[in-house]
């Protein structure tokens, strides 16, 4: 396509060329000179040939065809040769028309494109000038008056020299500013170019600004696009022509550059310190600004020789960056200026040929990079780290003067046995010859005495080729630390045993106290209770006991409303209080008890309520047995004071008072009737001897004299004696304090009636026995059994009488094998 | 002069002491009651002038057999009450009852009786 396009281009070039010699040839009005033709070809051909090359080299820029478009434009004025009217006035006025496209291409080197307002401002009225300025001059300028034999002025309207001469003013007026800023903008270009960009930009600049200069001192003499011959004219020509070849100049010096690469290999060749191939390169590139960016394959970014990161260029920026790569991966970019990529193929040659300089340095960058984290951890450690050798002698140390043994001037060289204690010495000398040898990592423990203060390291000995690298880290504070913690450690955990030791105390003296225990809070909620309480309650100490109110878990229900008022109360005035209340089990049985609250607060420090209970029941219930058996000592005695009276009033006082009746009967008859008075003495006489056997019996019932006189053996025997049954005695012989007598006495006396009454026994055993300070009274019968101490009177009186000295009675009565009566009586 | 005699006492040794001694002073011995309840029993039965009352009955005491006597039975015998106590022994309850005498046992005699009824 590009091919065919220049062919295009060569043949309408060579068409053109034909053209202009043919009307030059045949031309009336104009010489067909040699030298014009020459000049005129030269600068065609100049810009076509030089627009091709560019056009082929950067085929996305417009400036090859720009510079193309002038070479054709030169042909336009060539048509004012033609002697027919209309062709000749076409070149007579548009003849000028290649300097608009000459000043368009030139403001557009080297990008392709305008760019400011005034580069556009600039092009702009070039092309207004040479194509609506020059019309409007057609208009009114007759050639005749120049041009002999020139055809007629196809365009004229009227023919005024004073219209040319003002429209010519105008348009110098306009054109020659333009023209310098058109070599303002050339220089500040050159000043804002790079070096490479220059070297470019010299010699199209100085032969475009040359031509520039003759133009507008041309179009100040007034004196184009009439005057064909005119010698400014073909000074502007020749300089005009010279355009393009400064073009290709430029670019040959940038191609000429390249052998800089060969240079450069050589260079390469050789060893150089960091940062000489930068040089190498921005000499090899003509770049002096060039920046290499090595690619760290870690972190997968750009650094430089220090390890600092780099970005590349982006965009439309002044700078470019090209990747050298290295079998398919990348090794490092050249940054270099945009300009560059007008020789694409040089920076490719530099950055093939520094490849592998270029690996290498940025292996040293990298190396670099790592070194330089590797010191600053070596930095960052307290610890000594010593060089030393397989002797022991330090070659290099790091860290504080102070840590040292030996100031640090009289280290390095020394001996290790020279600056250490022997022991020491031979510890770490010993461990550097094990880590040479082995290339295990030894480790140990040493004390050295710095400024009088023992303090304790901790050395690891590592080889390193044929040397070793100690480092010796101190741990006197942590020894220290370690020894307070231990012994912070040991303290914490004896008050630990001794709150458990005083917990379990606690807990024991709780659970083991008879006392019924409950912490309750302010509401009344059980927050535990003692082990007594669950034995009493039933209840065990669980989440649901837990929580319900102290009153509904332990009080009989007609109590409860009671009991949480009272401790309502109780909560509102302190905490303090006493009560007697029944607790209920859960089995419904009833306990009777006495419970005191206290204030107090839990290991939280929240409010509680401690209740202090004590299960009274059974005291109450000896109470109650002790009531009752006063009552019926009580009633005994009036029961034995009443069969008293009665058994006086029926025995003996019957019996005397019958006997003084009839002692009056007989003493009223003693005189009538004396067989009758008799009679009635000897009755009266019976009658007194049974009232004395009654008040004996009587007495003995109250209290047995014998009993008192002569002791409770006496006592048993008269009693015995006057038994109808057949009784085996066994006695003591000692006498007992009277009460326990009395009692003795009465058990045995009332016993031995009820087997008189009751048990149709054969025989009765009476035993009075002494028994580790106890009497024990036994009476035992053969009889029928099935005795009840709760029935009758008697035996319960006698129950009554024996508890009241402490002592205790039995009663074994089996139907059908006899009664045994036992009494145990205390008697110290 | 009434002298129809029931004696009224639980010890038999008294009844037949007292009845041969009213007998022998000229009193006619209409009956004996051992207790309370048949000593109301005879006195409806017998209608006799006189009752020696002996207090302490098994059943109830003499001033119990006094009111039962006032109040079921318009007919009102003489009684004489009779114990072996002593009069004092029973305090103001003897005048309030409304006998005609209290005679101890040991006094007892046909003179006291015949002395209390007229």
């Amino acid at each position: 396509m590009r091919r065919r396009t220049f062919a295009g281009v060569l043949g309408l070039g060579l068409l053109l060329t034909a053209g202009t010699l043919a009307l030059l040839l045949a031309s009336d009005h104009m010489e067909a000179s040699a030298f014009a033709f020459a000049a005129q070809l030269l600068a065609a051909w100049s810009f076509i040939l030089g627009g091709l090359f560019a056009w082929a080299r950067r085929p996305d820029n417009r400036f090859g065809p720009l510079l193309t478009a002038v070479g054709l434009a030169v042909f336009v004025g060539a048509l004012s040769a033609s002697n027919e009217s209309l062709p000749f006035t076409l070149g007579w006025t548009f003849g000028g028309i290649f300097i608009a496209v000459f000043i368009h291409a030139l403001l557009a080197f080297p990008r392709g494109y305008l760019e400011t307002r005034l580069v556009y401002a600039i092009v702009g009225i070039a092309y207004v000038e040479l194509t609506l300025g020059a019309l409007l001059i057609s208009f009114f300028d007759d050639p005749d008056r120049s041009c002999t034999g020139c055809p007629e002025n196809a365009f004229l309207i009227v023919d005024s020299p004073n219209a040319v001469a003002a429209i010519n003013g105008v348009l110098i007026a306009v054109g020659i500013p333009a023209l310098c800023a058109s070599l303002y903008v050339f220089r500040r270009r050159w000043e804002a170019a790079s070096v490479p960009l220059r070297r470019i930009l010299l010699p199209v600049y100085l032969t475009a600004s040359l031509t520039i200069v003759l133009l507008a001192v041309a179009l100040a003499a007034g004196s184009f696009s009439t005057r064909a011959g005119d010698t400014i004219f073909w000074a502007v020509v020749v300089t005009f022509a010279s355009v393009p070849v400064a073009f290709i100049l430029g670019l040959l010096s940038g191609r000429l550059a390249r052998e800089g690469v060969g240079q450069l290999i050589l260079e390469l060749g050789q060893t150089h310190a960091p940062g000489e191939l930068r040089e190498a390169l921005a000499r090899a590139l003509g770049d002096p600004t060039l920046r290499l960016a090595y690619w760290i394959p870690e972190t997968e970014s750009f650094a430089d020789l220090d390890g600092e990161p780099v970005e590349l260029p982006q965009g439309r920026g002044e700078e470019l960056a090209t990747m050298v790569e290295r079998d398919g991966h990348p090794v490092a970019a050249l940054i270099h200026h945009r300009s560059l990529e007008e020789d694409p193929l040089l920076v490719e040659a530099v950055a093939a040929a520094a490849a592998l300089a270029l690996e290498n340095e940025r292996r040293l960058a990298a190396l670099a990079k790592a070194q330089a984290r590797i010191q600053a951890l070596i930095d960052a450690f307290p610890d000594l780290i010593f060089r030393m050798d397989r002797e022991g002698v330090y070659l290099e140390y790091k860290g504080k003067p102070e840590d040292l043994a030996v100031p640090p001037d009289q280290l390095i060289g020394a001996k290790a046995h020279d600056v250490l204690p022997r022991e020491v010495a031979d510890l770490l000398v010993g461990g550097i010859q094990r880590a040479i040898d082995t290339g295990e990592i030894v480790t140990g423990e040493y004390t050295l005495e710095l400024d009088g203060k023992p303090r304790d390291f901790e050395a690891r000995i590592v080889r390193s080729g044929d040397e070793a690298v100690l480092i010796g880290r101190e741990f006197t504070d942590r020894n220290r630390a370690q020894a307070e913690l231990e012994s912070l450690h040991a303290e914490l955990q004896q008050r630990h045993r001794d709150l458990e030791h005083e917990r379990d105390f606690i807990r024991t003296v709780v659970d083991s106290t008879p006392s019924l225990l409950c912490l309750i809070t302010p509401g009344g909620h059980i927050v535990r209770f003692n082990t007594s309480l669950e034995r009493l309650s039933g209840r065990r100490e669980n989440d649901i006991t837990r929580g319900e109110a102290f009153w509904d878990v332990f009080i009989v229900p007609e109590a409860r409303e009671h009991v949480r008022a009272a401790i309502e109360q109780v909560v509102a005035e302190g905490g303090r209080g006493e009560f007697e209340d029944t607790w209920i089990t859960t089995d419904g049985e009833r306990h009777r008890v006495t419970w005191s609250t206290t204030p107090l607060r839990d290991d939280r420090g929240d409010p509680r309520l401690l209740i202090c209970g004590m299960d009274i029941t059974d005291r109450k219930r000896h109470e109650d047995e002790l009531r009752r058996s006063r009552a019926r000592l009580v009633e005994a005695s009036d029961v034995e004071r009443r069969r008293l009276e009665r058994n006086l009033h029926d025995g003996a006082q019957q019996r005397l008072v019958s006997l003084s009746l009839m002692l009056r009967l007989a003493q009223a008859r003693t005189a009538t009737e004396p067989e009758q008075a008799e009679q009635l003495l000897g009755q009266a006489s019976d009658e007194l001897a049974q009232a004395l056997e009654e008040l004996r019996e009587l007495a003995r019932g109250i209290h047995p004299a014998v009993l008192s006189d002569r002791g409770l053996s006496a006592a048993l025997e008269a009693l015995v004696s006057r038994t109808p049954l057949a009784v085996d005695l066994e006695l003591l012989d000692d006498r007992l304090p009277e009460p326990v007598e009395a009692a003795a006495y009465y058990v045995v006396s009332e016993a031995l009636a009820n087997v008189a009454k009751y048990a149709e026994a054969s025989s009765v055993a009476v035993s009075i026995a002494s028994v580790n300070g106890h009497v024990v009274v036994e009476i035992a019968d053969d009889g029928r059994g099935g005795a009840d101490p709760a029935k009758g009177s008697g035996l319960r009186g006698l129950v009554d009488r024996v508890e009241a000295l402490d002592g205790r009675l039995l009663v074994e009565s089996p139907p059908g094998r006899g009664t045994r009566i036992r009494v145990e009586i205390p008697c110290e | 002069m009434p002298n129809r005699i029931l004696i009224v006492d639980d010890h038999p040794s008294f009844r037949a002491t007292a009845k041969i001694m009213l007998l022998a002073d000229g009193f006619e011995v209409v009956g004996e009651a051992e207790d309370g309840r048949s000593a109301l029993e005879a006195v409806e039965r017998l209608r006799p002038d006189l009752v020696l009352l002996d207090v302490q009955l098994p059943d109830m005491d003499g001033f119990t057999v006094v009111n039962e006597l006032r109040r079921r039975d318009p007919y009102k015998p003489k009684i004489v009450l009779t114990s072996s106590h002593d009069e004092s022994d029973f305090g103001p309850i003897v005048a309030r009852c409304g006998v005609a005498a209290f005679v101890p046992k040991g006094e007892l005699s046909g003179a006291a009786l015949r002395a209390v009824l007229r």
